[in-house]
């Protein structure tokens, strides 16, 4: 093994590009830590707490929740067979497959919400025939579902699709030629090796449905998702009434990053 | 019985087939290098990959297009594909259409101490037995094996060869074994085939594909690396003259007067003695010459004599105690008997 540490990366005179690194690297951290540390200790906690409660927040947290979690139930409904199909051909067509689907991910979500609108919108042929039957695909928890389903399930079928090349496709033909069917051994040895990747993918997904802005405020500014109340009190109310949803989001994120630790599949790192 | 006809499969940069191949209730071992289409054939039959053309049935039933999971075909890899998040105990299991003989296949394959234990805590050696373990529980009407002793160490995989001869012959299915090593696809197959660029070169017992190589890659690959041309001077009843260089040997083989052939001897069937030394040997073909090289290889000697009287270098293997006899060393001079039983004829 070659040693970690020799004297001349410690002798005085020298000088140690590692830590200039860190230092210059450091400027960074800050300016990711600084600013959460200052909403989260700007105003005191029973101040924060008394908000929360407020009928306008809980309602946003409500609509937010029900909506994400519906969209990373699509997500991971139709996510999961494209992330295993994507992970089992081979060739050019699996190249502009990955492309298309990575494709939200990279598009602004403001033009996200534009391009749905053009197919979804109340004066097209779907959100017509929906609203005709009862349905509204703008402005309702539909519609927020619609633009977070769009910009968050990515994240499951890239993730999954990673989770998924990762099981060894021999382990596959061995369960097969045991005489197990395809579905018997995708339920007992593909998903369970998979899981956890998959789980992590759907774990993103919700993250960033919870927070989506751009193509929900397009679609559904009523009802309020959270990150939409946010906008709507720092422009009536002014900052600091925009800080109790914030807290909520902020909570939200490091659930999810201890969530993927927990996994131990974190597909960020 | 096995029965592949004319089976063939086309890649980008390598043709397989077509392959002819039965196989009865006995152990075939599949030999060749590395890319020469072993394990193309293995997937053919397991039904991972569909042919081009061709025909494989299994006691009469036709396989082709029949899903993997129908074929009734066990298939053992080289890594044992074991699957991770299961135990042992848990893989058999998954496998057996009958779990009260789980305890009976880990007493045979010796696995029963390790059966709640996960692949990757295990060793080579054990996950290769409980694969096969796992595999024999689904009760196959084929067995098909993949190198599985490949990675593991030479004194496991000797003693491994040992009892998997006796198991496979006790399965009384057919059993085809994949291999790129010499000594475990003679010792384990009841017959061999030597196969090279996605065709078989040749099948035979084992003392058949050394002894009587019908190529002279067959020869090369079971360890003939005596390779001479020679012509033949006479035909006399069951023996040929032969004539290399200056040296002229006998060969209990059949072929024409005046034709060239190229002559094949097993290192391992010469034997050698020192001028002055041991018993005197026949004159009849007896060989002199000056040894050139000599490396320890395993548990003997090989040793390589320029010949005084032909421009060959002839290549020898001798056991430990006939070298501890003949003080060999490079430049001393030998004389050798080549016995004419043991040179064989490739045209």
């Amino acid at each position: 093994m070659l040693p970690t540490k020799s004297r001349t990366d410690v002798a005085a005179g020298r000088f140690d590009w590692l830590t200039v690194a860190f230092l210059l690297g450091a400027v960074l951290l800050c300016y990711y830590l600084v600013p959460l540390l200052a909403l989260v200790l700007s105003q005191p906690p029973g101040v924060v707490i008394q908000r929360l409660t407020r009928p306008d927040v809980v309602s946003a947290a409500t609509t937010s929740l029900t909506a994400s979690v519906t969209s990373a139930a699509i997500a991971t409904l139709f996510g999961l067979p494209l992330a295993y199909w994507l992970a089992r051909v081979d060739g050019r067509v699996k190249t502009i497959v990955t492309a298309i689907v990575v494709l939200p991910l990279v598009l602004p979500p403001i033009v996200s919400g534009m391009v749905l609108l053009t197919v979804v919108g109340p004066n097209t042929f779907l959100g017509g025939l929906a609203a005709a039957n009862g349905l509204q695909l703008t402005r309702s928890v539909a519609g927020i579902v619609l633009a977070q389903t769009f910009v968050a399930s990515p994240f499951v079928v890239v993730t999954a699709k990673a989770a998924f090349e990762s099981v060894d496709r021999s382990l596959e033909y061995a369960s097969q030629s045991l005489g197990k069917s395809r579905l018997t051994t995708f339920r007992r040895v593909t998903l369970p090796l998979a899981w956890p990747g998959i789980l992590a993918g759907i774990t993103l997904a919700f993250a960033r449905a919870i927070g989506e802005f751009g193509a929900t405020i397009m679609l559904a500014y009523y009802p309020r998702t959270m990150p939409v109340q946010i906008w709507v009190s720092f422009t009536t109310l002014g900052l600091e009434n925009a800080f109790p949803v914030a807290v909520i989001l902020v909570g939200i994120a490091v659930a999810t990053l201890v969530v993927l630790n927990v996994l131990g599949t974190n597909p960020l790192e | 019985m096995l029965e592949v006809n004319s089976l063939t499969k086309t890649y980008d940069i390598f043709d397989f087939g077509p392959v002819d191949l039965t196989v009865d209730d006995e152990v075939l071992s599949i030999l060749g290098p590395s890319g020469s289409g072993k394990t193309t054939l293995l997937s053919l039959i397991a039904g991972i990959v569909d042919p081009d053309g061709g025909s494989i049935s299994l006691n009469g039933d036709r396989l082709n297009g029949c899903p993997l999971q129908e074929r009734r075909t066990g298939l053992v890899f080289q890594d044992g594909a074991l699957f991770p998040h299961m135990t042992a105990r848990e893989n058999i299991g998954y496998a057996a259409t009958d779990r009260d003989r789980i305890a009976e296949f880990a007493s045979l394959l010796e696995i029963t101490d390790v059966l709640d234990r996960r692949p990757p805590t295990l060793s080579g050696g054990e996950q290769q037995r409980v694969a096969l373990a796992r595999t024999l529980a689904a009760d196959p009407d084929l067995l098909l094996l993949d190198e599985p002793l490949a990675s593991l160490d030479a004194p496991i995989r000797r003693r491994l060869r040992r009892e998997l001869h006796a198991l496979f012959t006790s399965l009384e299915i057919p059993v085809i074994y994949v291999t790129h090593d010499q000594r475990t696809a003679t010792a384990l197959g009841d017959r061999t085939a030597i196969v090279r660029d996605g065709a078989i070169e040749q099948v035979g017992s084992p003392m058949t594909v050394i002894n009587r190589p019908a190529t002279q890659f067959v020869a090369r690959f079971t360890g003939n690396e005596n390779l001479f041309d020679a012509t033949v001077v006479e035909q006399r009843e069951d023996t040929a003259l032969l004539r290399v260089g200056n040296i002229r040997l006998q060969a209990t083989t059949a072929a024409a007067a005046g034709t060239t052939v190229t002559l094949c001897i097993h290192p391992s069937r010469i034997q050698v003695y020192t001028p002055n030394g041991g018993d005197d040997p026949h004159d009849e073909n007896t060989v002199s010459g000056t040894i050139d090289r000599w490396l320890t290889e395993g548990n003997e000697y090989r040793v390589e004599v320029d010949l005084d009287d032909a421009p060959i270098t002839l290549t020898t293997t001798i056991r430990p105690p006939s070298f501890d006899q003949l003080p060999l060393e490079t430049g001393s001079s030998v004389r050798m008997t080549i016995p004419p039983a043991a040179i064989h004829l490739l045209s």
